[in-house]
């Protein structure tokens, strides 16, 4: 259980410095099971802040996001930091693009908070359809969520509402903070990915079945590439008209393209929080693709993205003993 | 509108343009910024007859495989047979556009948009201002006052560009300069050897000029900011809003009021635009 | 104009007899939700759903179109596309995406009318099915509509358990089932009790409401308002709120073409992208997600009204549902209306 109290005491304390712009961290949403980012301006701001096991989103996107307007006549830049409360996964997000120089480690301040898994949405949204009211939602210490719906209490066993990701997650503890609410979580042995067999084990004729199946109800809304936190090109390859990648037609062909061109624009650098998948509004599983190719930098790379800050990145670095049998 | 084999009209597709050949191709400017400007023939006899339009009116210009952009017609429709349209290098399709041959084929749709109000402008003084290749628009309304002079009061064009190799129309406006009907204040935006004429942006050349603002109408068209300050330096020298008119630029893709892109509040350029006077300009409320 | 009554088990027959001489679209099940899609047999159609995940729209306002075909280069050349005149059944839609042609009718049949658009609309049946278990974010009452209302379909099916009302709405939808006769009987006063009963138990499941009165002209003055920004700060800019919306109907056209033929493509775009406004030139007239929220939530609840008459929202809540950061327009206008303008 994460102590509401201190994180909301932390982000006061940031918020109040001069060289703070605003702190990002969540809110109770406007229904059901629904949480909203929350940003906070002021300490006042703040008092809406929660953390439960439903805040998933993971807001390292924001910083990125935005805009540099163009400067008017006298107005100076607004240099200061953004404070944002982050989970392990969301964490290496931002060692990842610190990594990238797509972000600096002053531009940020950091509250972290060791997770024991979210919980997905679309199994608890499922599973509990028709919510209108703020459930609140409490994880117990014998692996437990005690949902509170209108009244009557519920104890559903934590494994039937967690995130998939969360399963397989390595790195629980943020890997970058400034302020840590709550103790670091022990991690032991974790089970394999449970979507990774899909790839790696079903007949090929199977699988592209199965993928045609999904990548035919992409609309390309790209929610996917708006919710990483990085897929952040100034220019995306699939907005490119000259030359033009990938067609702005909406069919299998196309949709294969950008689908599987976005997996390995993220290979050594997705940090499987999942964000891509959960925002897919024709629930794709596109963390099947990711997972399959953080395996596979894993096992040939020794690799893991968005740990150390001083790291180069994969793509960054070059080594003769790299391995080179998947380069036809 | 095309004949189908049992001689009666099919739906009419308004998406799908005529083809035109390049006749003429003008180079305006070079460098970075090129500007060219096209002359345009109607490949269908029918429609080169029967193609009308009136100052301020837009097409949607296509090189097949590229893609199709949006320009302002810059010939006047007093001028029969074909249409001009001056061309800034900065896209896709723009770039295709300035790689054609003379004797090439375009796809065109059009005309587009209100007009300038140029019949009911008649008896009055008219002040253009302009600025870069916003004087496209301008130079429709121009030449269609050139072609009907005697209904005109005095006609004063007022354009400025950042250099001189940067002026649009240079020839045309060397021969404006040599007629005693129409006055031109050039301008560049700097100091520059050899340029007898105005040095400075074209706002303040048009104090310069001081056009009076009784009986006349003021046009003006070319980058946001330049618009903003004409309109402010108008109002100075007595213009009231309904004398102000200027053309919008908003990005286009239809052209005819379904894609909704090109809205400012609740108006479409393409189809309530992409004149405005200021009068109804400053009443919009909405991104521009 | 004519109240009949089909027996639920006879559906399937009359549904299959219908497929022979129509192009039937019906929610079918994909993986975890459905869509409308071209079915072949009365089986595939999924009545466990609520809404399909893609709005109906997509049947006349497909989301990838031709608009004409060409040859490419400098030496082109046209060809028209040709539009089919096959007949379109589109069966089982709920009130909200039924609206959403009322609301579309306008944008592409106004003085340029959308041949593809034109077409599909008067080659197909709208046939309805009332909706009896609304979702959290439904709220098609706010609009004064019902989910069991008839209002903008040519027949309206109502499931009473057992058997179907089958309520023939137009003149249109009274030519097509007459084509049926041998289906159906005449529905009694129970029947279309039971479907009172039905609605009324089904508005009663519709808990949200949007508080939209005088909302229109109160827009005019909140322009510049915080609220903008407040919601803006949370946006994405993904596509998902304008792609699931049954009145969203921005759209890009693109060249796509190989060295030998090519065609104009038309395909949904939508106006979260910065790209959407973004001049040639550099300038972008929305440069901010706020300049964008606030554009799409203007054009429904306020441009909509002033140019159409119409509120450009249905109700179908889907990009409530949809959204990843729970930015909700019921919230939103009902905001709207309490703040100080």
């Amino acid at each position: 259980m994460v102590d509401k109290e201190l994180l909301v005491k932390t982000a006061k304390k940031i918020v109040s410095r001069e060289d703070v712009k605003y702190v990002v961290g969540y809110k109770q949403g406007t229904y059901g099971f629904v949480i909203s980012p929350s940003f906070a301006y002021t300490p006042e701001d703040v008092d809406n802040f929660i953390y439960n096991p439903l805040c998933k989103k993971n807001l390292t996107v924001y910083p990125i996001l935005e805009e540099k307007l163009p400067l008017r006549r006298e107005e100076e830049e607004d240099k200061r930091k953004i404070g944002i409360v982050v989970k392990g996964c969301d964490s290496r997000a931002l060692v990842q693009i610190i990594q990238e120089k797509g972000l600096t480690r002053e531009d940020l301040v950091i509250i972290g908070i060791p997770c024991k898994g979210v919980i997905d949405l679309k199994k608890i949204e499922k599973r509990f359809p028709n919510q209108t009211e703020a459930v609140n939602v409490v994880e117990t210490d014998n692996a437990e969520y005690i949902l509170n719906i209108s009244g009557a209490v519920q104890h559903i066993p934590k494994e039937e509402l967690l995130s998939e990701v969360c399963k397989s997650c390595e790195y629980p503890n943020p890997t970058i903070y400034d302020f840590l609410i709550g103790e670091k979580i022990e991690v032991g042995e974790v089970p394999e990915y449970s979507g990774l067999k899909n790839l790696d084990e079903t007949p090929l004729e199977d699988r592209w079945a199965y993928w045609e199946k999904h990548f035919q109800n992409c609309i390309r809304c790209y929610a996917c590439r708006e919710a990483c936190p990085l897929c952040y090109c100034k220019t995306c390859m699939a907005d490119m008209l000259e030359p033009q990648w990938i067609r702005r037609s909406v069919n299998l062909s196309e949709n294969t393209a950008w689908n599987i061109m976005r997996a390995f624009h993220l290979a050594g650098r997705c940090i499987s929080c999942g964000e891509c998948e959960s925002v897919c509004p024709v629930n794709i599983p596109l963390m099947e693709l990711n997972k399959k190719l953080e395996k596979d930098v894993k096992e040939m790379f020794k690799y893991n993205a968005g740990l150390d800050t001083k790291e180069k990145t994969l793509f960054g670095t070059f080594n003769p003993d790299d391995p080179e049998e998947f380069i036809m | 509108m095309t004949k189908n084999s049992e001689g009666t009209f099919e739906i009419q597709n308004p998406y799908q343009p005529l083809l035109a050949k390049v006749v003429k191709i003008t180079n305006e400017v070079d460098g970075a910024r090129a500007i060219k400007t096209y002359k345009l023939v109607f490949q269908d006899e029918e429609t080169k007859i029967n193609f009308s339009f009136i100052p301020g009116q837009f097409v949607m210009v296509s090189v097949f495989g590229k893609g199709e952009s949006t320009f302002a017609i810059s010939s006047s429709s007093t001028q029969k047979d074909y249409i001009e349209i001056s061309v800034m290098k900065h896209g896709k399709n723009t770039a295709a556009l300035h790689e054609l041959e003379e004797g090439d084929i375009v796809g065109v749709r059009g005309p587009y948009g209100n007009t300038f109000d140029v019949k009911g402008w008649e008896g009055k003084n008219i002040i253009l201002i302009g600025g870069g290749i916003g004087q496209a628009p301008l130079r429709s309304v121009l030449n269609y006052i050139l072609d009907n002079r005697d209904k005109y009061g005095t006609l004063d064009a007022i354009y400025g560009a950042r250099t001189s190799s940067d002026i649009c129309y240079k020839e045309e406006f060397a021969e404006l300069e040599k007629r005693d009907d129409v006055n031109v204040h050039l301008s560049i935006d700097v100091e520059e050897e050899g340029w007898n004429n105005y040095v400075g942006f074209v706002p303040n050349n048009l104090m310069e000029v001081k056009p009076s603002s009784e009986n006349a109408i003021a046009i003006t068209c070319g980058p946001p900011i330049m618009i903003e300050y004409v309109i402010q330096n108008l109002l100075k020298l007595g213009f009231t809003e309904k004398q102000i008119y200027t053309t919008l630029e908003m990005r286009m893709k239809c052209g005819i009021g379904i894609c909704g892109r090109c809205n400012i509040g609740n108006l479409y350029v393409c189809k309530d635009g992409p004149v405005f006077s200021y009068e109804q300009l400053k009443g919009l409320q909405g991104d521009m | 104009m004519e109240n009949l009554v089909i027996q639920t088990e006879k559906l399937s027959e009359w549904v299959n007899e219908v497929i022979k001489k129509n192009k039937v679209f019906a929610p079918v099940k994909e993986t975890d939700f459905s869509n409308f899609k071209i079915i072949d047999d009365y089986s595939e159609i999924d009545f466990t759903y609520l809404l399909p995940r893609v709005p109906a729209k997509k049947i006349l306002f497909k989301q990838t179109e031709t608009l004409f075909l060409f040859t490419p280069g400098s030496k082109g050349s046209v060809q028209t596309k040709e539009i089919s005149d096959e007949k379109l059944v589109v069966f089982s839609l709920r009130t909200c995406d039924a609206k959403t042609f009322s609301i579309l009718d306008p944008v592409f049949l106004g003085d340029y009318a959308d041949p593809f658009y034109k077409s599909r609309r008067e080659r197909s049946i709208l046939i309805g099915l009332s909706c009896n278990k609304p979702n959290v974010n439904c709220f098609c009452t706010s609009f004064g509509d019902s989910p069991a209302s008839s209002d903008y379909v040519d027949i309206l099916l109502t499931d009473l358990d057992g058997k179907h009302l089958v309520e023939v709405v137009t003149e249109r939808g009274k030519k097509f089932i007459d084509n049926y006769k041998k289906f159906f009987t005449s529905a009694s006063k129970e029947d279309l009790d039971s479907k009172k009963k039905v609605e009324e138990q089904a508005i009663k499941g519709i808990t949200r409401t949007m508080k939209l009165e005088g909302i229109p002209e109160k827009l005019d003055k909140m322009f510049e308002h915080p609220i903008w920004y407040e919601n803006a700060m949370k946006c994405i800019g993904c596509g998902t709120c304008t792609f699931v919306c049954p009145t969203c109907h921005c759209f890009d056209m693109q060249d796509e073409s190989t060295l030998r033929e090519g065609a104009r493509v038309r395909v949904w775009d939508y106006c979260m992208n910065p790209e959407y406004t973004h001049h040639a030139s550099g300038h972008n007239p929305r440069p901010a997600r706020m300049n964008r929220v606030r554009n799409r939530i203007f054009h429904k609840f306020n441009y909509y009204p002033i140019n159409d008459n119409i509120v450009g929202c249905t109700g179908c809540g889907r990009c409530i549902d949809y959204c990843s950061v729970n930015i909700d327009v019921i919230d939103i206008i009902n905001k709207i209306g309490e703040a100080e303008s």
